[in-house]
């Protein structure tokens, strides 16, 4: 179905936005802090969602927190933190069930969004500061984080190509910060990062779900009501749209298959439809597994076990990735790069592009069936300061031209390229 | 034959349609969605190495891996693979192999019948030649690879290799290097034409879609499969682990972990009824709300990824928890004293409502999407319950006793295992 997005002003820079749809069984609310990635308070902000989980005034005790949310039909009340281009986004959100499946009716959505607003806004803060033995574990959790990064191979090649190609811009700055920064932290940072996210974060509210986006507004209008806002709009720092020359980067580790990742650069976009139609060039180029990568480079030559290419709307990075064996790298990279080339020729079908459009069009038109993806969905719009809901977006690809597609391609420049491989002593193993 | 099956709890209902060809058709039409989500499967997967026909005399034992080899090779036809179909579609598809299951799927929010035809037709119509099975064995090799690098694939297979002394479960999915090396084309025909039998698979379908459109489709893709059944060979499992410790060393920030207790195993549908209520004791025993928990989180012993599950199937039940840990051996040696402490003093009935109620919680949230009504609709089928409500019914029937007996059964620390995936020293 297609949506109108509901959004109010309830503070200085402070907003409530809703979508309702009686389809669903649960309601999901979110309070999203936006800041500007700043590597000097990346770690201290990343840590306050976590800290603020663990309970508030009206319920201090963490096990306790956890025995209402149990009682609450195991309503989920989780902390994140995600990147969004230059932002870090700082966010805590509760899913449960909607009242209308309670079993005696019990208002689950007002104890939601009371319990979510307490959360953020009514915090213990004894002396002034977190209670000290929880900051200690909430800072241990975020170095193991960051430091666990490299248990997933994938994820790992893709975050070092970024940070090789990004050096010394702000989008280079990890969600969580490093190692040192996390390692350094103080409970006094932590309680500044907190005191600062209220006053000078924006701030999102988002509520998704089947019960009255009124119930859940009341609440945090009222809460947020008493605090007094210092919002200082951010500058925006320019990102990169060309690489100059192609860096590149080899890394060894004790893996068995080696993975190869390639960040490009997609020059300046304009518009929305200049977007639509990178995006829709990327399905085509290695969105899909009838894409030219995933039958050429895998399928055709059985270069790889994966080989996908995925575009940032927040950057501008294109990335593509796979897993290849040391022996095929080589092989694997020209026949990335040759691809492209097929792009920018405009050597693909018809028949191609319209399946592409077709996959991106039905992937659009799925975002209204789950509460996450419509969530993701608008607060990605609000970040780009659009409007544009899921269906709209997929009429909008069905007037992309082949040239459009074409014109896209070519605006894209190889930047970096990061190859991770095993070391030599294993690399024996898998040339079966 | 087509039959109406409804939930009083829920207010909501499915189809089961018996078709002509063998197959059951299992449709949940849900209003207001946008997507459809299809399943067509077959009730066998990598722990079928061993089986016979009705019509057959002997046990035939194959090689491992080969249910998600075949799963792999169905996607092939003479005119080019189903991804090349599915790309005029739009739909999203895909397939997966289980231990217990194969299941080819697509969801699609525009031309459903088309999408759906392609999924009836290239299941049912395999294509093997010596070359494009051999061409199959460098993509699975490097598939195998990348398992083979996963930290948290390998915690959990080793595992199983430590509670399971000869169920094939114990086995990786898509078996080894050298395994499928083994496998030929007359050996995937074999396998296909025993469990590919319209009367051992069903398609299930929930969403936006129209039941005639499936109807239509099933009449003119779907030839009457012989009513065969398919018989496994018994393993005989003792009733010890096999080790009660493996460590494997992997590159890995923490150490990751999976401990496990290896339950009383009846059958398939007593198997399902009994995870559902061992799901509410994981959280007795160590979910967020309780001082186990706790204790464990505040020393820094688990953090945020700690989670239970429960795994079943026709002739085992593992009840699992994992994560990360610095101190794996001390996390296993807290939840083994904190379940004997509840055998010994009974479990808490306030903590047992207040469980109870999360997983009622959660159960219900699942009957609002899609793909998971979709995938309960297949599971309960292929475990011969009644229907895929019954599993929110036990959840709300639940009682102590119960519990209590499967408290017993199901986490007896005589039975446990633990793995662990750390950095070499």
């Amino acid at each position: 179905m297609d949506y109108q997005l509901d959004r109010v002003k309830i503070g200085d820079e402070i907003f409530f936005s809703s979508i309702r749809d009686v389809k669903f069984k649960n309601n999901r609310i979110s309070v999203n802090f936006v800041l500007p990635l700043d590597w000097k308070t990346v770690s201290a902000n990343a840590v306050v969602p976590f800290l603020l989980r663990k309970g508030y005034r009206d319920c201090p005790d963490f096990t306790k927190l956890n025995q209402r949310l149990y009682e609450l039909y195991g309503a989920s009340l989780d902390a994140d933190v995600v990147k969004y281009g230059q932002y870090q986004i700082m966010s805590i959100s509760i899913y449960g069930l909607d009242d209308r499946y309670t079993i005696d009716g019990e208002p689950a959505l007002k104890e939601c969004a009371h319990l979510l607003a307490g959360i953020v806004l009514n915090q213990e803060l004894p002396d002034g500061f977190f209670d000290p033995a929880s900051f200690e574990v909430e800072k241990q959790f975020l170095i193991d984080t960051i430091e666990s990064e490299i248990n997933d191979k994938r994820i790992y090649a893709i975050n070092r190509c970024r940070g090789i190609m990004c050096e010394g811009e702000a989008i280079a700055i990890r969600k969580y910060g490093t190692k040192e920064s996390a390692s350094s932290l103080t409970n006094g940072d932590a309680v500044n990062a907190y005191h600062n996210l209220l006053n000078s974060a924006k701030i999102e509210v988002f509520f998704a779900g089947s019960g009255n986006p009124d119930t859940a507004k009341k609440e945090f209008e009222r809460a947020f009501r008493p605090i007094k806002r210092n919002y200082q709009k951010a500058d925006n720092e320019k990102i990169r749209t060309k690489a100059d020359q192609v860096k590149e980067e080899r890394e060894e580790l004790d893996v068995s298959q080696g993975k190869l990742v390639m960040g490009f650069r997609t020059g300046e976009i304009q518009d929305e439809v200049q977007r639509s139609a990178m995006r829709l060039m990327v399905a085509l180029y290695g969105g899909t597994p009838f894409s030219r990568l995933f039958t050429n480079v895998r399928e055709k030559y059985s270069l790889c076990y994966y080989c996908a290419a995925r575009f940032d709307r927040a950057t501008g990075i294109l990335m593509v990735d796979s897993g290849v064996e040391e022996k095929n790298c080589q092989k694997a990279r020209e026949e990335i790069l040759n691809q492209l080339d097929v792009m920018k020729r405009g050597e693909f079908t018809d028949e191609e592009l319209e399946s592409a459009r077709i996959t991106v069009q039905n992937s659009l038109n799925s975002v209204s069936d789950s509460l996450e993806s419509l969530e993701s969905w608008y607060l990605t719009q609000i970040m780009n300061g659009t409007d544009i809901s899921p269906m709209q977006d997929a009429k909008s690809m069905a007037a992309l031209t082949k040239q459009q597609i074409v014109e896209a391609a070519n605006q894209v420049s190889l930047d970096t390229v990061y190859f991770l491989t095993g070391r030599k002593e294993n690399s024996n193993e898998g040339n079966n | 034959m087509k039959e109406t099956i409804s939930s009083k709890r829920l207010g909501e209902n499915y189809l089961r349609i018996q078709h002509k060809s063998g197959l059951t058709l299992l449709l949940c039409p849900m209003d207001g969605y946008s997507t459809a989500y299809a399943m067509f499967g077959t009730k066998y997967g990598s722990i079928d190495t061993s089986f016979k026909t009705s019509e057959e005399k002997d046990f035939i034992t194959v090689p491992e891996g080969i249910a998600h080899y075949l799963e792999h090779k169905l996607f092939e036809s003479e005119d080019g693979d189903a991804f090349a179909r599915y790309a005029a579609t739009g739909a999203s598809a895909n397939a997966f192999t289980s231990f217990d299951r194969t299941a080819y799927l697509f969801s699609c929010t525009d031309q459903f019948r088309e999408s759906l035809e392609i999924l009836l037709d290239f299941v049912t119509h395999p294509y093997f030649t010596k070359e494009t099975v051999e061409k199959e064995q460098g993509i699975i090799g490097q598939e195998i690879s990348m398992y083979d690098d996963n930290p948290d694939w390998r915690v959990y297979f080793n595992l199983l290799g430590a509670l399971y002394q000869n169920n094939p479960v114990r086995i990786d999915i898509a078996g080894t290097k050298e395994t499928i090396a083994k496998i030929n084309a007359e050996l995937l025909y074999k396998c296909y034409d025993t469990f590919y039998n319209l009367n051992n698979m069903v398609l299930t379908i929930a969403g936006n879609f129209d039941v005639d459109t499936v109807l239509e489709l099933a009449d003119k893709i779907l030839k009457p499969s012989k009513n065969v059944t398919v018989e496994r060979a018994p393993v005989e499992e003792p009733e010890g682990v096999f080790q009660k410790e493996v460590i494997q060393n992997l590159p890995v920030a923490t150490p990751l972990f999976q401990l496990g207790f290896k339950g009383k195993s009846y059958n398939s549908a007593q198997n399902i009824r009994n995870q559902v209520l061992d799901e509410i004791l994981l959280d007795i025993v160590a979910g967020e709300c309780t001082p186990l928990y706790r204790r464990l989180y505040d020393g820094g012993f688990i953090n945020q990824t700690f989670m239970g599950e429960v795994m079943v199937s026709r002739d085992y039940l593992a009840v699992i928890y994992s994560g990360e840990s610095k101190d794996p051996k001390r996390v296993y040696e807290e939840l083994c004293k904190e379940i004997k402490r509840i055998q010994a003093e009974g479990i808490d009935p306030e903590m047992f409502a207040r469980c109870k109620k999360a997983t009622y919680g959660r159960y219900i949230g699942m009957y609002g999407k899609v793909e998971a009504v979709s995938s309960l609709m297949m599971l309960t089928h292929f475990a011969g319950l009644d229907n895929m409500y019954e599993l929110l019914d036990i959840v709300a029937d639940a009682t102590v006793e119960q519990l209590t007996q499967r408290l017993k059964e199901d986490f007896d620390t005589e039975k446990g295992a633990l793995s662990i995936v750390s950095a070499k020293e």
